[in-house]
């Protein structure tokens, strides 16, 4: 119980990933917080990479964190992009909206 | 510790695309709109440049930055697919663009930024160099699908497109974390000789790899995206997506499968042989009832897809060079038939009705003759090139006793054969409608020799499946 | 070690509460917030692993930049907060029983995490004792010699953001007054200057 090994830091991304899933998912009403999901889920990545960085003493496990951070980051910057796009010309973020195109 | 600087020959076309996008994204900046045809021709130039230099680097497998990107047959081949569809795509939409106002120069800019994100994908050879390939492609997708940004539906496919992009990112992501937790590294040899059979934990990690694999190149059930984003995107722009990116999404499908993996064959082979057919029948089916030809070329593309992963299930070299031969007969049929798409205007308008198509043959015969060979090659019809392609994967798959597999391929090619026929009898049988604008010249000319490569394609098989082999034998 | 233990279920603890309130929370100023106190925490958790740069770029970029960014469009987007997040609870019960399913699977295949053996031996770059370099130096000497196409695939991918987010959303309105230094030091006193003989007791 008080051994914090690898396995806690994996549960905890675990538990990260499926609240990113999950707000994905069950969200019916606003874009944002998709946009906010994604990030939930890019950060479990995250602290798998550094948990398992840390436990096999490999540098690369890190590397490979920080470019997912940067490369996050310049996601957000695009999702919010088009998300302002999109607003500009349908006056609504809300996910039942986009629905223009069916089949 | 060592302080120098890898060998940069291998990534040399990568380089140079890169190095021109920024050149003329200066330019661009400094000149304004002025600079567009500048960046238009710059950017067609630089992908045929890169082209040149893919085969004119010393020949047999380069690696380089640690191992991490490689440069053998297998990734020469597709990167020349690429960068070939990518050129076609790009001169194919000078026209289009134009026409509706959409002229920026950014939209070369992009095309180069996207197909260099492919050639990173095909060669690369561990996870972080995949997924920085991934991601610098995708941008740029999500970005020229929303590109009309005066549009609701181009804005909304972007939307779409980059919400379930960056969902399969993720998943992607979470495996590949998975992956390098088991085996402690991230290149692909070194995956490859730590993943044996036995661990739950390394087969979540490719469940979820697999998974954002499939979104990239839309296979079924992670397929959602695409018709939408195949309709809402400006032609030129699904032209260019069904094209390129789908080469380079099947290059990284294969080289996972093939160099990470080959010790727990059966573990993914089960995966692949589902999403095949899984493919394969939603693309036969789901097409039929399609009025708009762009979500039609989507659940095409769907169904092709499927036909390809076929290849990969067999998982032998005579599958991997059938994939191959298939992206390279599918990509000249998709920029054939998008040629045509591209040139269905009336009074100035894009039309996307496949209705209108009727009666084709009287007022355009040469363009009906050269489309309807194409949608007869898509459906697999002998001896057309389509057929050849479904032929070298169905065999590699009955080779590998995949029967069930191969039985299902034929069976979902003969309903979809259904759909493609449909508009060639429209456009032979049924009462003309007005014509269309004449055809714009690269249109003309992409379509004029997609067009005769799928018809002659039969009478000297051997350079491209020769080619292929080669490649495919590099990654064994 | 309890210490570290009690820190890492501290902020475990409040990583996860707070991601979900970033997904169930009513309002997306709140999600906001919440997203960074999930960041903040992540970030101590990543100093306890002992990978410290990347706790302080989780901070300055995301903290600073990304959640910065969040919020202005929430702001700039002038949505009807209230009734944004009324369907959300219709479909929490059989989503929390999915979720709850997913998860456990999850946890009993990590909680039982094996590394395979060779992976010790395939180690690439392994860490260097923290007494002769440091966390950020480690990564530097990886990032910045054999894997330097890492560092300019990532500058490139920034660059696609930006020109991304310019294509989008940069719209030049013809009506707005704006400097131009080009002009205004060409400017002579030719143009703008125009001596005019004036009539004594008519006016111009």
């Amino acid at each position: 119980m008080f051994v914090i090994g690898l396995q806690h830091y994996l549960v905890v991304g675990a538990i990260l990933f499926t609240l990113g899933a999950l707000g994905i998912f069950l969200n019916r009403k606003n874009v944002i917080i998709i946009l906010m999901s994604i990030e939930l889920i890019l950060l479990s990545v995250n602290v798998n990479l550094v948990a398992f960085s840390a436990y096999l003493n490999d540098i690369v496990g890190q590397v490979f964190a920080l470019l997912v951070l940067t490369v996050a980051a310049a996601e957000a910057a695009i999702g919010l992009a088009i998300l302002v796009a999109y607003f500009r010309n349908r006056g609504s973020i809300a996910v039942e909206d986009i629905n223009l195109m069916k089949g | 510790m060592n302080l120098t600087l890898p060998a940069l020959g291998p990534a040399l076309p990568e380089i140079v695309i890169l190095v021109g996008a920024l050149a003329l994204l200066f330019l661009g900046a400094w000149r304004g709109e002025a600079a567009r045809p500048v960046v238009d021709f710059g950017a067609i130039l630089l992908l045929v440049l890169a082209g040149a230099i893919v085969v004119l680097l010393p020949g047999g497998t380069l690696s380089t930055f640690g191992g991490s990107f490689l440069l053998d047959p297998f990734a020469r081949f597709l990167k020349i697919l690429a960068l070939a569809g990518a050129a076609a795509a790009l001169l194919m939409s000078f026209d289009f663009l134009r026409a509706e106002k959409l002229e920026r120069y950014e939209f070369g800019i992009l095309v180069l930024t996207a197909t260099a994100g492919m050639l990173v994908m095909i060669s690369s050879n561990d996870l972080i160099t995949l997924y920085l390939g991934v991601e610098l492609m995708s941008l740029s997708l999500y970005v020229m699908a929303a590109i009309q940004r005066d549009s609701v539906r181009s804005t909304e496919a972007g939307l779409k497109y980059f919400v379930l992009g960056a969902l399969s990112s993720g998943m992607l992501l979470y495996g590949a974390s998975l992956v390098y937790g088991f085996t402690g590294t991230v290149g692909f040899p070194g995956i490859a000789a730590a993943a044996k059979a036995g661990s739950l934990g390394l087969v979540f990690g490719l469940v979820f790899l697999f998974a954002g694999l499939a979104f990239k190149v839309s296979a079924v059930p992670f397929h959602m995206w695409t018709p939408d984003v195949y309709e809402g995107a400006p032609t030129p722009v699904t032209a260019f997506f069904a094209a390129a990116p789908k080469v380079a999404g099947i290059a990284i499908f294969v080289r996972v499968a093939i160099d990470a993996f080959p010790n727990i064959v059966p573990q993914w082979q089960q995966i692949v042989i589902f999403l095949a057919i899984a493919s394969m029948v939603l693309g036969a089916f789901a097409a039929i009832g399609q009025r708009n030809i762009k979500r039609l070329m989507a659940y095409s593309s769907i169904g092709h897809v499927g036909y390809t992963l076929v290849g990969l299930a067999a998982g032998t070299p005579a599958g991997v060079a059938g994939v191959l031969v298939y992206m390279a007969i599918y990509v000249a049929m998709t920029l054939g038939t998008f040629a045509c798409i591209l040139a269905m205007r009336r009074n100035g308008e894009a039309i996307e009705e496949i209705d209108e198509l009727a009666g084709l043959a009287r007022t355009q015969p040469m363009v009906a003759f050269l489309l309807g060979a194409l949608l007869f090659s898509l459906a697999g019809i002998p001896p057309l090139a389509g057929f050849f392609a479904k032929f070298y994967v169905f065999l590699a798959a009955i080779e590998a006793r995949l029967y069930a597999l191969a039985v299902i391929g034929v069976v979902a090619s003969v309903v979809g054969a259904y759909y493609y026929l449909r508009i060639v009898k429209l456009m032979y049988m049924d009462e003309p409608k007005a014509a269309f604008e004449p055809m714009a010249r690269p249109l003309g000319f992409v379509l004029g020799i997609t067009g005769l490569f799928v018809l002659l394609f039969f009478v000297y098989p051997a350079p491209l499946v020769a080619a292929a082999q080669a490649a495919a034998q590099s990654l064994f | 070690m309890t210490i570290a233990a009690l820190f890492f279920y501290l902020y475990a603890a409040v990583a996860c509460a707070s991601a979900f309130m970033v997904i169930a929370a009513r309002n997306p100023v709140h999600s906001v917030l919440f997203l960074i106190l999930t960041f903040v925490s992540a970030a101590a958790l990543f100093v306890l692993l002992g990978a410290e740069f990347l706790a302080m770029i989780l901070v300055v970029v995301y903290v600073g930049a990304v959640a910065v960014l969040f919020l202005f469009v929430v702001m700039m987007l002038d949505v009807d907060f209230a009734e944004l997040r009324q369907g959300f609870l219709q479909y929490l019960p059989v989503g929390a029983l999915v979720g709850v399913i997913f998860l456990v699977e999850l946890v009993l295949v990590l909680g039982t995490w094996a590394v395979a053996p060779e992976a010790m031996r395939a180690i690439q770059a392994p860490i260097p004792p923290l007494d002769q370099v440091s966390n950020t130096q480690a990564i530097g000497r990886v990032l910045y010699t054999t894997y330097v196409h890492y560092f300019q695939l990532a500058g490139v991918v920034l660059l696609v953001a930006m020109i991304g987010a310019i294509v989008l959303t940069l719209r030049h309105k013809e009506n707005v007054k704006r400097q131009d230094v080009g002009r205004q030091i060409a400017r002579t006193r030719a143009m703008s200057v125009e001596l005019k003989k004036v009539e004594p007791g008519q006016g111009i």
